[in-house]
């Protein structure tokens, strides 16, 4: 677990909702490691999820990481390059693999 | 739930040949260890906190004492990032529409006063509860057991909205959507489809959570309750409800929320099912709520174990305690059953004799006669859905 939520309260926004009640929801910065490719995950992954999602995930193998880049593509229909889905592959594994390929 | 089966041109090969075949990994107990996140969300008291867009909160281990989960401790799963918050509730309306006679539009206020009311108990569990129990590890957040909460809810029959809309000819199919969108058009829907016979008269959308607004991280202003269900399908802030007569397409329920269908609903990574089935029900299970683990008692001192039990509507016949590994099981003496879908509050009053580390497990029993396996028992899926193990919570005896 320590070396993965490096929790950082960032700010508390304010929706200004026309609620009946008052929303806030809390930004929170689920640190990820930073690396040459960290800006590959900025760009593809935070449209849709923070990266606690990622880090979630415990050590896995780059088949595995490799299948959820594809399933961000294919199925969410996230618009991950050819280029960057390689990258982001690598990244994964790189910091959270468990040295196995598959 | 009869649903297109996803692999249904997969070829039709015998589940037994997985049988109980070797697997690669040994089930434990789910993860017990989280950190509660200091900070909290909207009518959240601070909860384990996994992300926070989507926001995806567990209720700590101690939350599971009573039969009623607070709403300010009610886990929170959402799975699209974008969730209106500038809904202005006079505003609000629910459409139904496609196969009916009259597409209608039923605000709060309608829901309310122009249908009868009706309010039931229930327990609201997510299918990939526990998930971190499963070895090797599955993809999926790593829950450890508080992905689940069980309240009262207040609301309005799905069976009533739609006999007021009329159905037409040739309906057969329910889709029901919630406001949360994606950030990419192209990302399929957190859509629910549901075929007419599934409705039955506990089936209701709820604006009402344990005599409160719905919070709203849990779907407010409106939700869809299906008591023994697992909560994909309890769709939240419930906006459009459309009648067809084929079923549509939804990756969620097609290809996501799946488990094998074969008898141990069980495969390897080696061996991956050839079909599969959505998870639906749910199964026989029990947490103990206190003590927690690395509780400190005091030897010779008289302690109340407490912990709440559920299945998917059957209701608890019993919950054994051990605290010898599983050799021996007593009885704990079963609460006020509030309804059959709801938690079943269980206590076990005992005398720690020795100091030391010591092993309480609990393990519930339906009136089925279904009971909890042990955790080491469980059988692996790819999803990790539906893991039931018998809870076990370590404390030191001082």
């Amino acid at each position: 677990m320590k070396n993965i939520l490096l929790l950082l309260l960032l700010s508390l926004t304010s929706l200004n909702a026309e609620y009946t009640k008052k929303v806030q929801l809390p930004h929170i910065s689920f640190g990820i490691k930073i690396d040459k490719d960290f800006g590959v995950m900025q760009r593809n992954c935070q449209w849709c999820h923070s990266f606690g999602y990622v880090t979630n995930q415990g050590k896995q193998s780059r088949e595995f990481w490799h299948n959820i880049v594809l399933k961000m593509r294919n199925v969410y229909k996230a618009p991950i390059n050819l280029k960057d889905e390689v990258s982001a592959t690598e990244y994964l594994f790189r910091n959270y693999g468990n040295g196995k390929l598959k | 739930m009869k649903r297109r089966d996803f692999f249904k041109t997969s070829i039709v090969a015998s589940a037994t040949l997985l049988g109980n075949s070797a697997f690669a990994g040994i089930t434990e107990q789910p993860n017990d260890t989280q950190n509660i996140l200091n900070i909290s969300f909207p009518e959240k008291r601070p909860l384990i906190t996994y992300s926070d867009r989507p926001p995806l909160l567990e209720t700590p281990r101690d939350g599971f004492t009573t039969a009623i989960t607070p709403n300010n401790e009610f886990f929170v799963r959402w799975h699209m990032p974008r969730i209106p918050t500038h809904t202005d509730i006079e505003d609000f309306s629910i459409s139904v529409n496609g196969l009916v006679d009259n597409h209608i539009f039923v605000s709060l206020e309608n829901l309310k006063n122009n249908y009868e009311q009706v309010e039931l108990t229930a327990v609201l569990q997510c299918g990939g509860n526990s998930r971190s129990a499963f070895k090797p590890q599955t993809s999926g957040i790593q829950w450890g057991s508080g992905a689940m909460g069980c309240a009262s809810w207040k609301g309005v029959r799905l069976k009533d909205i739609l006999k007021k809309a009329g159905l037409k000819r040739g309906a057969k199919w329910i889709t029901l959507n919630g406001s949360d969108t994606a950030a990419f058009n192209k990302t399929p829907n957190f859509a629910r489809e549901l075929e007419l016979h599934e409705i039955k008269d506990d089936v209701i959308i709820a604006y009402e959570m344990n005599g409160e607004d719905l919070p709203f991280l849990n779907g407010y202003p409106v939700r869809l309750i299906i008591p023994g269900a697992y909560s994909d399908s309890w769709v939240k802030m419930l906006d459009n409800i459309t009648v067809t007569s084929e079923y549509q397409e939804i990756f969620f329920m097609d290809v996501a929320y799946r488990i094998p269908d074969n008898e141990c609903e069980c495969e390897t990574e080696d061996n991956p099912a050839p079909k599969s089935k959505p998870i639906t029900t749910m199964n026989v299970k029990s947490i103990i709520g206190y003590p927690t683990r690395e509780t400190l008692i005091n030897v010779n001192s008289n302690v109340v174990l407490k912990g709440v039990a559920f299945d998917s509507g059957h209701g608890i016949k019993e919950v054994l305690i051990s605290s010898d590994d599983g050799q021996t099981w007593e009885k704990s003496e079963l609460q006020k059953e509030l309804s059959l879908h709801s938690f079943r509050e269980f206590r076990y009053r005992f005398r720690p004799k020795q100091k030391g580390s010591l092993t309480l497990m609990a393990k519930a029993i339906n009136n089925l006669g279904e009971e909890q396996p042990f955790a080491h028992e469980i059988q692996w899926n790819h999803g990790g859905y539906k893991y039931n193990g018998i809870d076990s919570v370590t404390i030191e005896v001082v």
